[in-house]
């Protein structure tokens, strides 16, 4: 197990969380379980090869009445369906559970903006976000 | 007929910027007084002479800057789409003045300004109270640009005659330059065949000669982004697999994506992706990600060739 690195300044509920056992792994990406537990963290690559995968396996961590916390700043390279898998896990997350990103590229959040997925319900960008 | 629908479409052909006011001014005010809203997106200096013409009246005007807004000519038709939405009500018409094309665009943009003023007639419904004028320098501009804003506009009006024009290539043939091959790469350009498994490889040959060429790292990733997208298209939609080729010109880095799909739909990566997780946006991120996006489609395959300035 090793600790997840705190991203940029700000707030950063993730710094200190551990690192615990693979959740998903393929080629090109490794989920981590985290401790405390609503937490997973990334290492890789999400793309139009994987995504599908990505989002069933974050649909099936949903957790009633408790947020995800997604540790994004390992992720190499995300295109449009792998940020579409946060949308899907976040369209199906109930009313009082959402998805947090942490530690976010700068070039991902400008993408979600430019592709209109910057203000969903259900789904939050932690100001952690990488510079 | 095109020219009596409640969408008007017609080309403007002025000399100079005294003939332009001369056009544009009386344009403008009269939709002002008729209540009719005004979207002017033209170039910088053109706004600024407007603006000292119009006075306090500029101030019911809407304006944008070409350069900006239409630096990438697919981003104009969201703009009209937007502005459609936000002011149409009922029924009063709308008025807008666009002016895509001048002397100093590169030939690939104003190809694609040429591309955009023929889809101006397929993207906006012909039901659609909106008089639309499209300026030309005719001063300025080669004469073949202006025999295509014949092409392209069912109404042109030069001097102070507004007609029919002859040439118009009606709203079926508008379609016409997206099935028109684009010109061939330089001798000796690279080519790379990927497959499903070589996206990784893509986006590394694109940021490696990008950043040989010079591209800051912000827009390599930007160009990369889109270089992904494109090449997802041609794995996803266009059989499997496809065919890169990359150079530069003085202005550009340039990717272009071959395949052998077909694309149906001539208004793709033009319209705003809805919210929700369904409907692509590959097309459309390109588009807000590149300076030029150009895309044509026939039998044999299709072709997206993306430019990002240096």
């Amino acid at each position: 197990m090793s600790l997840l690195r705190g991203a940029a300044s700000g707030e950063q509920p993730m710094a200190g969380w551990l690192e615990g056992e693979s959740m998903y792994a393929d080629r090109q990406l490794v989920i981590r379980h985290t401790i405390p537990t609503n937490g997973l963290s990334f290492a890789g690559t999400i793309d139009v090869m994987n995504a599908d995968q990505v989002a069933a396996a974050l649909i099936a961590q949903l957790g009633e009445g408790q947020p995800l916390h997604l540790e994004l700043s390992r992720v190499e390279f995300s295109d449009v369906s792998g940020i579409r898998a946060f949308v899907l896990a976040a369209e199906s997350a109930s009313e009082r559970s959402r998805i947090v990103l942490h530690g976010l590229p700068a070039l991902l959040q400008r993408v979600m903006t430019v592709v209109g997925w910057a203000d969903l319900p259900g789904l939050e960008i932690c100001s952690c976000g990488a510079e | 007929m095109e020219a009596h629908t409640p969408y008007q479409h017609e080309a403007l052909l002025y000399r100079g910027t005294a003939d332009f006011l001369h056009h544009a001014v009386p344009f403008i005010r009269d939709g002002l007084e008729a209540g009719e809203p005004v979207l002017v997106v033209t170039a910088q200096t053109r706004i600024g002479a407007l603006r000292a013409e119009l006075g306090g009246d500029a101030a019911q005007v809407e304006f944008a800057d070409m350069a900006r807004a239409g630096s990438n000519p697919a981003r104009i038709i969201p703009l009209w789409r937007d502005f459609i939405d936000r002011e149409r009500t009922n029924g009063r018409r709308l008025r807008g003045i666009g002016e895509p094309i001048w002397a100093e665009r590169s030939p690939a943009e104003l190809a694609e300004c040429q591309w955009h003023e023929s889809l101006l007639n397929l993207a906006i419904d012909p039901a659609t109270p909106m008089w639309l004028l499209c300026p030309y320098d005719a001063s300025a501009l080669d004469h073949d640009v202006i025999e295509e804003a014949y092409r392209s506009h069912p109404m042109v009006t030069e001097g102070d005659h507004t007609r029919e024009s002859g040439a118009f290539r009606g709203r079926g043939g508008s379609v016409a330059p997206f099935t028109t091959p684009l010109p061939a790469p330089p001798p000796g350009t690279r080519r790379f065949a990927f497959g499903p498994g070589d996206l990784a490889t893509v986006r590394g040959m694109v940021a490696a000669f990008a950043a040989q060429a010079g591209l800051d790292p912000r827009r390599n990733d930007e160009l990369v982004a889109a270089a992904h997208e494109v090449a997802t298209n041609s794995v996803r939609h266009g059989g499997g697999r496809g065919e890169l080729r990359w150079w530069r010109d003085d202005r550009s880095v340039i990717c272009d994506f071959a395949d052998g799909g077909r694309i149906h739909d001539p208004l793709v990566g033009r319209e705003r992706p809805l919210t929700g997780s369904a409907g692509g946006r590959g097309l459309w991120l390109a588009n807000q990600m590149c300076d030029l996006v150009q895309i044509r489609t026939m039998p044999t395959g299709t072709v997206v060739r993306v430019h990002k300035k240096l």
